[in-house]
């Protein structure tokens, strides 16, 4: 029966030209788009629900290393010695305001004021200023853009990670990865055009899978999570005992039953299950390649840390995330738990800071050293920021920070941002923005300005209405583009 | 640059749900162009113009409504059409207008199209009406249309037709039997017909066939499984809470009321009227209650620092939304912020509606630190309990009804007296505040008692407190709070506020007032007291909590300065356990995360395990001073009742026999009664709260932000309520279930029609306003309607209709100019033909395997995938794998990800209709996920008995009809054929792949193949020999009787009946060592052996070396060894090689056969005779030791039934075949 199977090379490209040219309007021609797409330029956009960019792209790709938990801003980047001068102090009610706090600090009798106990320095030319935590990130300082003036409406995980990842805080909207997929399409037909990858091991706040779901878009544009296992895609791998020859014998099989069928019957649904039992079987050679670190140079595996040999560290993760920003996903998130500190801060960040560094540092050298800084965009950040006083008592040493979601820092380096650049001030007790206020809706805004589109013109109808990734909010943050 | 201010926007806005920004065509081309002789429908071809291009500023919403100029009124329309004259018209004008007004105004992004302006002209020009929008209209009735043609079966079938001639179109004709049996046994019960069904039909040639073959699918109670596996979308059914922690939660009982209502023929208003407000209905039943059960299948939260009121209100407005969208078919989510853009719905009607919703005993946070079930909740029990819960409740009343009489104290100082010096028993614990460190600060009190001052962030633990409810015990203390405190803990046993639901018992100051409280879960499981006045500031008071232990608000008291508190009782409903959860001792002055006492002052703190008298308190307050009060109204002949009844309750409660026997009766009785309801379990429900809560408009949705109060009503759109209905959700759902509702029947006859046609007659089911999709077929949905709503709301009846039509019957064949013509397929010129859903796709490979366990109900199951879920779930063993995907654990976070992969609905809000998509990861799922591997299998293994000696063409005809319920071609055969051959060549060159292939999944067993344990039988050129090895080495040092070898696997009789025979009598095996055969092997070597030299021997078998025992093996050997340590019994093995086989004595009773190694657990006993039997399952790799008859180690679990005659490679082979076929589109799609 061989003789009747065309392959996997050729075997689907004739009838969906057809279908698409004749049924452009139809049920499938959407779902087929996507995979009749071949390796186009970004800015070509085709295989999105956006026909062309709204502007010329600075970044085609994005990799967001989101740092869950809320990492302590005024112990990494927002440089506060005025709180080191009043540590023990009360939170003054002028700064507070009266603002919200959570349930868990709230009830609390009294704000003592804590300032960092590690050393800040300013780096590199830009002279960004940055905690001693932070010794590999100091050598990319010229290269990042620092937002110190980010602020949220959330005061808890659930709803920071949800409202910074969909825009609102409550679940059922779409990730920026799933919009992105959904305006740009995907670059590469072999992979999936958004990926998710969570370091493994890690306790801290749980994660659940909506945040890189599609909301209300249609299901195949939800982020696709690599695992660190032997399966980095669902099912991917054969079972045991098919190997790839059995594997391609049983399709054969099945398409050559598809193609008596399509003779019998025209049926572009059926042309789209054809095409995606084909990149089925792409997928299974291409994502074992694009996961296999193998071929990485001594220097490079050296440049992300001894992590790095381990399956599912954020040094694997960043060093895989550049290898799928190679193979141009659009959007790679990666995220890291564990800033939680509500206690113990000073240990916990040490061990956060020792983990996700020096990769880091290294996925942004790397870009740069391959070129590819230029057009990818790197973002990292967490849900919020911490609070600058004291979670329950402070006798000295080993303290905690609440939840803050009046400002918090994220820095953000290629595709388009200005490189050594500061943006935005909280006061001296680093507690409100002052200058320059970043809005979680602007910083989306932003990024998808970054990647040629216009937030407000992506929308999607459901239910009725117009839906966007920004809801009726947000400004691009012009003072951070390069 | 922005400025500040944009910080303070305001936390927590919740849904802001309008981004009209630019145009985009949403509306699929019209199938036919209107023409300039067409009449123009306002409703379907003007007001979707009007309300997507138009309403966002000149529609429902006053707010953002421009220049007073409204399109979604009649009279706003008025005003800027003149009928007849577009010319005249100033909404032509502006529309048209080159200049600054003209609209839409560039800045909205928002433009019209040509067709659309043409429209509009069109329809000012034929005189430019105005309609209602056509869902809010009660339908009419509607007369079967005339037709041109003879065709149908029922009136669908003619209101079908009727369209289709106005196209000049014909019907398809009927499908085959063979697809017709298919497509509706999957619609009716979500599973494939069985081959026996198929030949039932097919046999039966009457015209009743199809008929009965409906019929008997809904009498099935599959149909019950199938109908509610779509209704677990609506309900947005979770085994979890969701959010973010997500624990299970027990709501499956309400998964089986649903199968069961649907399986009796619920009637659909009931359906409807018992989940929003059964608990309501006039003296509603428990399985009434229980379908309230629906409306708290919301996620609930328990993340720590949450916010109670944000998340409860949350809930609210699901419940809110599910109602609107399941029931009404409307999107309300808009009107949370702002009134609706589209619709004509306010913010206020959004909040009257949320107010039906609003009056449950809730908390928005579950409990973290225990496992209460949020309140308000059912007791489910079971008959036996009710019957004993009715015979603990007797005997409590009769132990109540034995109460001695009242003690009377008579008077006369000496009496008093008396009473005076009785004491009740110590406190268990009495504080030392000298001895508290901590943060708080040490002082002394008004008496000069050593007191503390608290932080308010430090607790002062003690080593007592933990009290049941059924036990009387009192708190008392010294206090002087500082403030006046909205909320401050004093003392409480619990371990912690909101995130323990508060269970234990507490003291508070709240606003200004002690409260008093015993808790299982805050608010609904509960009893609160509260002073009705406020206690004084900065001044030392006594304070005294005591309780009866009777379980009834009445019986908890507060008592300042000597006296008994008046109180206001704000809850009476505890019914559960007040112990557990953590935090078992009581701590003064703080809780975690609520508010401590801060500043504040305790002294004096005791505890007891008993109720004190109130005659206690007032001493203890106050000793001289009250004795003398007492003493002197004595003298004076004045004693009060109140005194007299203190002085007659001290003694009973402290120096009374006949009430200590008393009470510890009434103690045992209430312990008995309180340990069976701790039993029961409790699932979550609605129970109207004796007030509504107060509701209020929320200023942009935000919890805190409340404006006006409003009360229930209905929206002004829709048929007022009538006037003698209750304004609760039992009213709604009667105003819902009005025969005259614009929407109720609609949306449900639409939402079944979906369920067998694919697409609804609104193919947005989830949106029947203005800015969702016309009916296709208007007519037809009408009279559906009202036929449904005639015939008693008789969804069975509803459902037979929608199949016996011939519309229903059609073939789906479909040629290339119809689909060109209609791709969509809105003129159902043909058959619906689409991806079945993710439940029907896993659930037909079970059944076609075999596989499928048809158990109703019960706790949810877990099947493989959710091993691979995001959140991963160890998987059942046994049945839990194979039930039907109905019962899989729903975990919100982290569901089965294949169903998700299929297109399940996520189930996090209440979702009508699902997607369906393409992906390349369905393949994965399909191909390598192991419960379709495994299912491959069952279907293979099941195909091959039943088809034994047949030809392979006979089998792919049974796979290819199994899987798509018909034969295949020719061709089609020998494709599949081809396939089999192919992969049985590859598996028989490739043995291990058979093995592994077979190992995935657990049917079968075939998965300890895999285990490392396999035995494949030794490819040498080497005979079987006894004692030594081909070199002669490890000699055995002893003598032989009989040793025989059989190509099998004994069993444990045949073993031992082996032991009873004479062990030099030869026997009936494949190969046997006897004194006939004997053949000594000439002496190998100089090697010395040893002193007993002269007893070793050793035999080969000679032409032994071409024997394969493949499949199974035993050894026998009658042996006196003479020493224990080295010696070899069989051997067949490779000198120096790996590939061998053999029995020896190598520190024990050993046997080797490739990599597999085994012991015995015990060795044949040195210088006596012992009969040695070892056999081993190469497949399986069980290998068991015998010695004298008696098992001596090895594995002797229940042995793998894999079928002797099975041929791993073929069953391997047909495996991938099926496996493949899974994926072929006919088996994966409804046609």
């Amino acid at each position: 029966m061989s003789h009747q199977c065309t392959g996997y090379s050729d075997s689907a490209g004739m009838p969906r030209r057809r279908f698409l040219n004749q049924f452009g309007m139809g049920l499938g021609a959407v779902a087929l788009s996507d995979l009749v797409k071949s390796d186009l330029p970004a800015d070509d956009s085709s295989g999105g629900a956006m026909d062309q960019l709204h502007h010329p792209a600075k970044a085609k790709r994005v990799i967001f290393l989101f740092q869950s938990g809320g990492p302590s801003q005024i112990d990494l980047w927002d440089h506060k010695p005025h709180l080191n001068k009043v540590q023990g102090e009360q939170l003054p009610e002028s700064i507070r305001k009266g603002q919200r706090l959570t349930g868990m600090s709230g009830n609390q009798s009294s704000f003592p004021l804590v300032g960092s106990p590690f050393k800040f320095e300013q780096q590199g030319e830009s002279g960004q200023w940055m905690s001693e935590l932070l010794p590999h990130t100091a050598g990319i300082a010229d290269r990042m853009c620092v937002i110190n003036s980010m602020y949220t409406e959330a005061i808890n995980h659930g709803p920071g990670v949800t409202f910074l990842q969909t825009g609102s805080q409550f679940p059922g909207r779409p990730s920026i990865g799933a919009w992105l997929s959904y305006g740009l399409g995907t670059a590469n037909q072999n992979l999936p055009s958004f990926v998710v990858m969570v370091t493994k091991n890690k306790g801290g706040q749980p994660l659940v899978s909506r945040l890189w779901g599609s909301g209300f878009l249609p299901a195949r544009h939800q982020g696709v999570r690599f695992r660190s296992g032997k399966d980095p895609v669902l099912y991917l791998n054969n079972p045991a005992g098919i190997d790839r020859s059995s594997r391609k014998r049983m399709l054969d099989a099945i398409d050559a039953l598809h193609h008596m069928q399509l003779e019998k019957q025209f049926d572009p649904l059926l042309e789209t299950r054809i095409a995606q039992h084909e990149l089925a079987f792409n997928m299974q050679a291409s994502v074992p390649e694009v996961v296999d670190m193998s071929g990485e140079s001594k220097e490079t595996l050296e440049m992300y840390g001894p992590d790095v040999h381990k399956p599912g560290s954020f040094a694997a993760n960043c060093l895989l995330a550049r290898r799928l920003a190679e193979k141009d996903v659009k959007f790679i998130q990666l995220y890291h738990p564990g800033w939680d500190q509500h206690g113990g801060l000073p240990g916990g960040i040490r061990n956060q800071c020792r983990e996700t560094d020096q990769p880091s540092a290294a996925l942004v050298k790397d870009l740069a050293a391959r070129g590819m800084l230029d057009d990818t965009l790197v973002v990292w950040a967490g849900e919020f920021g911490r609070t600058n006083y004291c979670q329950g008592k402070f006798s000295g040493g080993n303290f905690g920070r609440d939840h803050h979601p009046r400002c918090f820092s994220l820095w953000m380096a290629g595709g388009g941002v200005k490189p050594g650049a500061q943006y935005g001030k909280t006061d001296e007790f680093g507690y409100n923005v002052i200058e320059n206020g970043v809005h979680v809706h602007d910083l989306q805004a932003t990024l998808l300005h970054l990647l040629g589109i216009n937030h407000e013109q992506l929308t999607y109808r459901h239910q009725g209405r117009r839906y966007r990734l920004t809801d009726v909010h947000g400004e691009v943050v012009r003072g951070v583009l390069a | 640059m922005k400025s500040v201010k944009y910080i303070v926007r305001d936390s927590g806005r919740l849904f802001c749900l309008i981004s009209v920004f630019f145009a985009q065509q949403f509306f699929s081309p019209p199938l036919f162009a209107l023409q300039e002789n067409n009449e123009v429908d306002f409703n379907r071809d003007v007001k979707p113009i009007l309300s997507d291009r138009c309403f966002l500023c000149h529609g429902p919403d006053a707010e953002t409504r421009e220049s007073d100029l409204r399109l979604d009124t009649e009279s706003g329309v008025a005003g800027v059409v003149v009928a007849g004259k577009p010319e005249a018209s100033d909404l032509i004008e502006r529309i048209l207008s080159e200049d600054e007004d003209h609209m839409p105004p560039v800045d909205s992004n928002l433009s019209l199209s040509a067709e659309e302006i043409k429209t509009l002209e069109l329809w000012v020009a034929q005189g430019g009406n105005w309609e209602q929008h056509w869902s809010f209209v009660p339908p009419k009735k509607v007369q079967l249309p005339k037709l041109d043609s003879v065709w149908g079966a029922n009136a669908i079938d003619q209101f079908i037709l009727s369209r289709l001639e106005r196209e000049k179109l014909k019907p398809s004709l009927p499908a085959t039997k063979n697809v017709l049996l298919r497509r509706v046994t999957f619609d009716l019960t979500g599973l494939p017909p069985t081959i026996e069904e198929l030949n039932a039909f097919k046999a039966d040639t009457s015209d009743e066939a199809y008929e009965a073959v409906v019929d008997r699918l809904l009498a099935s109670e599959r149909y019950g499984e199938r109908m509610t596996s779509d209704w677990l979308d609506v309900a947005r059914y979770s085994d979890t809470f969701g959010y973010q922690v997500d624990r299970d939660r027990f709501v499956w009982p309400w998964r089986d009321w649903v199968v069961r209502s649907f399986n009796q023929n619920m009637s659909y208003d009931q359906f409807l009227t018992e989940q929003i407000a059964g608990d309501l209905l006039p003296s509603a039943t428990d399985d009434q209650i229980l379908a309230t059960t629906f409306n708290r299948l919301h996620s609930q939260k328990v993340e720590g620092g949450s916010v109670e009121e944000e998340f409860r209100v949350e809930y609210v407005a699901d419940r809110t939304h599910t109602f609107a969208t399941a029931f009404l078919g409307l999107t309300l989510e808009c009107a949370r912020c702002h009134d609706h853009k589209y619709d004509p719905l306010s913010q206020k009607e959004y909040y009257q509606l949320f107010s039906y919703f609003n009056n449950i005993d809730e908390s928005g946070l579950y409990s973290y630190f225990t496992n209460s079930t949020p309140t308000p909740t059912l007791r489910l029990l079971k008959p036996e309990q009710k019957k004993k819960l009715a015979t603990l409740k007797t005997s409590l009343m009769e132990v109540e009804r034995s109460r001695p009489e009242n003690s009377s104290q008579g008077g006369g100082r000496k009496g008093i007296e008396k009473v005076l010096e009785v004491k009740g028993t110590d406190p268990v614990e009495v504080v030392d505040f000298n001895a508290v460190g901590g943060g708080n600060e040490k002082t002394t009190d008004a008496r000069g008692n050593a007191a503390v001052k608290l932080s308010g962030d430090d607790a002062i633990g003690l080593k007592t407190g933990n009290f049941t409810r059924y036990q009387p015990f009192s708190v008392s203390l010294s206090m002087n709070t500082p403030d006046k405190k909205e909320r401050a803990v004093i003392f409480h046993r619990s371990r912690a506020w909101t995130d323990a639901a508060s269970r234990g018992y507490q003291l508070l100051i709240e606003d200004g007032k002690l409260s008093a409280s015993l808790i299982h879960f805050w608010p609904g499981n509960a009893m609160r007291v509260k002073t009705k006045q406020e206690i004084p500031l900065n001044q030392w008071i006594d304070v005294s909590v005591v309780y009866d232990g009777s379980v009834d608000a009445a019986g908890l008291s507060i008592f300042v300065d000597g006296q008994e508190m008046e109180l206001e009782i704000v809850k009476n409903k505890l019914t559960k356990n007040i112990t557990g959860g953590g935090g078992n001792n009581i701590a003064i002055g703080q809780r975690f995360r609520d508010r401590g006492f801060t500043n504040g002052l305790v002294s004096s703190f005791k505890v007891y395990d008993r109720q004190l008298s109130s005659l206690e308190i007032a001493l203890a307050h106050n000793p001289e001073q009250f004795k003398q009060v007492l003493l002197d109204s004595n003298a004076n002949g004045e004693l009060s009742s109140l005194q007299l009844r203190m002085l007659a309750e001290h003694l009973e409660l402290n120096d009374s026999e006949t009430f200590s026997k008393y009470r510890t009766k009434l103690k045992s009785a209430r312990q008995a009664l309180c340990g069976e309801l701790d039993r029961a379990t409790e699932i979550m429900v609605m129970r109207e709260m004796d007030q509504p809560r107060d509701a209020f408009v929320l200023g942009r949705g935000l919890y805190s932000s409340r404006e006006e109060k409003v009360s229930a009503a209905t929206p002004s759109v829709f048929p007022a309520m009538e006037s003698t209905l209750p304004r609760n959700r039992l009213g709604l759902a009667r105003w819902l279930v009005d025969p005259n509702h614009p929407l109720t029947a609609r949306v449900a006859v639409n939402h079944y029609w979906q369920l067998v046609f694919g697409e609804g007659i609104v193919r947005t089911p989830e949106d029947f306003g203005s800015q969702g999709a016309l009916p296709t077929h208007p007519e037809l949905l009408d009279w559906l309607a009202l036929d449904f709503v005639e015939h008693g709301w008789n969804v069975k009846r509803l459902m037979k209709q929608l199949v016996m039509s011939s519309v229903y019957r059609q073939s789906s064949q479909v040629s290339d100019e119809m689909l060109k013509r209609d791709p969509a397929n809105e003129l159902l010129a043909r058959a619906p033909s689409y991806r079945l859903s993710a439940e029907m796709l896993r659930d037909n490979v079970l059944a076609t395997s075999g596989l499928l366990i048809n158990k109703m109900g019960g706790s949810p199951v877990r099947p493989y995938e959710l091993a691979a879920s995001f959140k991963p779930v160890k998987p059942d063993g046994g049945e839990g794998l194979y039930r039907r995907s109905l019962y899989t654990y729903w975990k919100r976070t982290g569901p089965g990800p294949v169903m998700m992969v299929l297109d399940a609905s996520k189930r996090d809000v209440c979702q009508v209709k699902r997607e369906r998509t393409s992906s390349p990861l369905q393949a994965l799922a399909m191909l390598n996920g192991p419960q379709f591997v495994e299912a491959a299998r069952g279907l293979s293994h099941r195909l091959i008995a039943s088809n034994q000696g047949q030809p392979v063409g006979k089998l792919v005809d049974e796979m290819f009809l199994a899987l798509t319920t018909r034969r295949p071609t020719g061709e089609e055969r020998s494709v599949v054929a081809e396939l089999y051959r192919t992969q049985l060549e590859y598996f028989q060159a490739n043995p291990d792949s058979s093995i592994e292939y077979l190992s995935n999944g657990k049917f079968g067993d075939y998965g300890k193949l895999k285990s490392g344990m396999k035995i494949l039988f030794p490819a040498n050129d080497h005979d079987f020999r006894l004692g030594e090895t081909p070199n002669g080495t490890e000699k055995f040092q002893g003598e032989f009787g009989r040793a025989s070898a059989w190509g099998r696997v004994l069993t444990a009789k045949e073993v031992n009946r082996l032991y009873g025979v004479d062990r030099n009598q030869a026997l009936d095996a494949n190969w046997k060592f006897e004194l006939s055969n004997r053949k000594p092997i000439k002496a190998t070597s100089n090697e010395a052996i040893g002193e007993n030299q002269e007893l070793s021997q050793s035999f080969v078998f000679e032409n032994s070396s071409k024997l394969k025992f493949s499949k199974g093996l035993t050894f026998e050997a009658w042996v006196k060894p003479s020493r224990g340590g080295l010696g070899r019994i069989w051997d067949k093995i490779t000198p120096g090689g790996g590939s061998g086989l053999l029995l020896d004595l190598h520190g024990g009773l050993r046997f080797i056969c490739g990599s597999v190694v085994r012991m015995a657990d015990r060795a044949p006993a040195v210088g006596q005779w012992s009969h040695l039997v070892c056999t081993a399952d190469m497949k399986s790799g069980q290998v068991c030791f015998y010695i004298n008859g008696a098992p001596a180690g090895g594995d002797f679990s229940d042995p793998v039934e894999v079928d002797d005659s099975e041929d791993l490679a073929v069953l391997a082979a047909w495996s991938s075949v099926a496996n493949a076929l899974f994926n072929y589109d006919e088996c994966v799609t409804k046609r």
